[in-house]
């Protein structure tokens, strides 16, 4: 009998806590039938843990109520739209449509940048501090001539590099790659590989990005230590995916090159 | 001493007008206490005279309301809307404008909320999957949207500022679907310093 009890009480605190992830709806919980029932219980209950249950299990059902409170409040105002009915009028528009559409009721902020004597106090200290550009070169050594790693937001937001640029650069790639591969797929290798290490380096860095967003897949060849690169015809959605590492120096660029001019 | 009276509120209003429209560390705008703490008690009054000039330059001040009065912001913004010409020229890609209206009228059907992947699962339906998550991470910086610890996205702060959300819903579903061929730039309604927009 008691542990009948205790599986209501469990019960009860678990279709709560459904609710509360977002999981159920929350008219699918039976509050009134559930608050009947506690209040028979409450009485029997005699163990300190069974009285905690009995408490979460009322704390929960009075959050299926604000739950149920929300969503009706929500239908009842003219905000509420069927998301079904939205989901088909934004199928069937255009994205131009769909950009009119914000414009019209949209207000933009009005805002402006000014520099402030602090700033200023900030940037003439800056380059009071900074070392001239020889000390900085020789500070940065050999290597400071390379090429060092810049993420994709970063080239954007130095000018550098525009979005749409590199959307086009990374369209153009999958098309090539769709020429070049054909159904069996192509060498990851043969296909990165360019004259200049530089142009190699840079094809590498777009195929990762064409790999990672699914416009293309990779598959291990362990034993002629290669990768082999396939396109896919449209853009694939997937549930599991695993990271592949992959060295790129100039000694490795140098001979895989000439393998590839020798095959 | 009406002189004076009519200098300070000069001056007040000068104050209101570089509060308003000057970036304060990220975000434009200014806070109720900010407002009071500048123009003293009486900063609702100043308010409604600065109202009166900025309308003559098409643009009005909104109140975005976060609990406390004090704590409420207060923006410029346009009186009336850009045309979609013009919003191109602030920087924005068509695909973007129409990836917020989605993100947007998705969230505000459901209630004002929605998961994250939820959202751009919606989007790469209709958009190419790598500029969902980039775009979305965007929305997220400026304020359009808003996303919290369990991946849960919101209507953000710069929406409650700058988009009529009744309008773009009522929008949305009234808007006869007219295909790709002829689009036509709309044309704009609202402030009374604005034109009609060039031909697209």
């Amino acid at each position: 009998m008691r542990r009948e009890r205790r599986e209501l009480l469990l019960r009860v605190i678990d279709l709560c806590e459904s609710v509360r992830r977002n999981e159920l709806d929350p008219f699918e919980v039976r509050v009134g039938e559930f608050l009947q029932r506690l209040r028979e219980l409450l009485p029997k209950l005699r163990d300190l843990q069974d009285l905690y249950l009995d408490l979460q299990a009322l704390v929960g059902l009075t959050e299926v109520i604000l739950r149920q409170g929300e969503w009706i409040r929500h239908r009842s105002s003219l905000l509420y739209l069927d998301p079904l009915l939205i989901s088909l009028k934004v199928q069937v528009m255009s994205p131009r449509e769909l950009a009119e559409i914000l414009v019209e009721a949209w207000h933009p902020t009005v805002e402006l940048e000014a520099l402030t004597l602090p700033a200023l106090s900030e940037a003439k200290e800056y380059w009071t501090n900074l070392p001239p550009l020889e000390e900085r070169r020789r500070e940065l050594g050999e290597g400071g001539g390379g090429g060092g790693e810049l993420p994709l937001e970063e080239l954007q937001r130095m000018g550098i590099l525009r979005r749409e640029e590199f959307e086009r650069l990374l369209t153009e790639l999958w098309e090539e790659l769709k020429r070049s591969a054909g159904e069996k797929g192509i060498s990851y290798w043969r296909f990165i590989s360019a004259p200049t290490f530089e142009e190699t380096v840079r094809r590498a860095w777009l195929v990762s990005f064409l790999v990672s967003y699914g416009y293309a897949g990779m598959e291990l060849k362990p034993l002629e230590d290669d990768l082999l690169l396939f396109p896919y015809s449209s853009p694939q959605r997937r549930e599991e995916s695993m990271s592949v590492p992959v060295s790129l120096s100039e000694e490795k660029w140098r001979e895989k090159r000439g393998r590839g001019r020798r095959g | 001493m009406e002189e004076g009276g009519e200098a300070e509120l000069r001056e007040k209003l000068a104050r209101a007008a570089q509060l308003l429209f000057f970036k304060h560390h990220a975000q434009p705008g200014a806070r109720g206490w900010e407002l009071k703490r500048a123009l003293g008690r009486d900063y609702e009054k100043i308010l409604q005279v600065l109202e009166e000039e900025v309308n003559k330059l098409g643009l009005t001040i909104r109140r975005v309301s976060e609990g406390e009065p004090e704590n409420d912001r207060y923006f410029l913004t346009l009186k009336g809307h850009p045309t979609l010409t013009e919003a191109r020229t602030f920087g924005w890609r068509i695909d973007d404008l129409a990836m917020l209206t989605v993100a947007l009228a998705h969230l505000l059907a459901k209630g004002g909320k929605a998961p994250f992947k939820e959202v751009e699962g919606i989007l790469e339906e209709k958009f190419p999957k790598f500029r969902v998550e980039p775009t979305l991470e965007r929305f997220i910086r400026m304020g359009y949207l808003s996303e919290d610890e369990q991946g849960i996205l919101y209507v953000g702060w710069r929406t409650r500022a700058e988009v009529d959300q009744r309008a773009l819903l009522t929008l949305l579903l009234g808007r006869e679907v007219r295909g790709e061929a002829s689009q036509e730039e709309p044309s704009r309604s609202g402030g009374p310093s604005q034109s009609s927009p060039p031909p697209s």
